[in-house]
């Protein structure tokens, strides 16, 4: 069949179109996408762990960059809520090749199961990373109940 | 090329990954102006001693290493032990001698001086 050279340039003008889009759609690909940068993935807020041990619970959240100032821990009954902000100090008269850290506020919150011990938790920021301690009231601890 | 494609390049050879921990690319940003480059990294987690910074022939590779300590049951884990490597084309023009890396909240900042030779220079006219 013969193709007028007419249809010919609307082919590979859809095409075109086409490359233009994948090449934009590529483009966010080389960025951290595998793991995200520490603040702005899923759901917006920073990732964060839950461990139980015998007697409290550790939450850690990633907080790169963060200064304690900037961050706030607030406890009511069973609810959980951790707010910061993250300011970027791009220096100035530089010019910005790559800005990816951003700059954000976020909050997270979480319900405590029961039997947490509110006036005994400790927070800690090392490293870029928040430290949550909160102990386990004395009824929620695990006892041994001796044979007799 | 211009520069700013150089530093934007990411390359996949960099360094080597060690065992099976798990590798994650840190968010970084990029500054530079004439004297040099600037580069910020989020490492949530890596203490000083676990990072590593290599600049050879005109490749910049970072590495840093998150351990963390191990506690109780975990009841979700949104991030764990993880290793943030990446790697960038720098222009040969850095000055490897006076890179200063500096780790704080979590957060690598690198300084990338130019050298002096390769510094924009302005020609002064002499008028006859």
């Amino acid at each position: 069949m013969f193709i007028r050279m007419g249809d010919m340039d609307n082919v590979f003008g859809a095409m075109d179109l086409l490359r233009n889009k994948m090449d934009r759609f590529l483009d966010g690909f080389d960025k951290s996408f595998d793991y995200g940068s520490g603040l702005s993935f899923t759901a917006g807020g920073p990732r964060t762990t839950l461990y139980e041990e015998k007697d409290a619970f550790e939450i850690r959240v990633e907080v790169p960059g963060i200064a304690k100032e900037d961050l706030k821990v607030n406890i009511q009954g069973n609810y959980l809520e951790i707010m910061g902000s993250r300011t970027i100090d791009a220096p100035e008269g530089y010019k910005v090749h790559r800005s990816e850290r951003g700059t954000r506020s976020f909050s997270r919150n979480f319900t405590l199961p029961d039997g947490i011990d509110a006036e005994k938790v400790e927070a800690a920021l090392r490293d870029g990373i928040l430290y949550l301690k909160l102990p386990k009231s004395e009824v929620a601890k695990p006892k041994q109940i001796a044979i007799g | 090329m211009n520069q700013r494609n150089e530093i934007a390049k990411t390359e996949e050879n960099g360094i080597k990954r060690t065992g099976n921990l798990k590798t994650a690319i840190p968010a970084v940003d990029i500054y530079e102006n004439e004297d040099e480059i600037i580069l910020h990294a989020d490492m949530p987690g890596v203490v000083k001693e676990a990072v590593s910074v290599n600049v050879d022939n005109g490749t910049l590779s970072l590495s840093g290493v998150r351990t963390l300590e191990n506690k109780g049951d975990p009841k979700w884990e949104e991030f764990g032990n993880v290793e943030f490597i990446r790697s960038f084309s720098v222009p040969q023009t850095i000055d490897v001698e006076r890179v200063e890396a500096e780790l704080m909240d979590g957060v690598l900042k690198l300084r990338l001086p130019k050298s002096e030779a390769a510094k924009p220079r302005q020609i002064e006219i002499k008028t006859a």
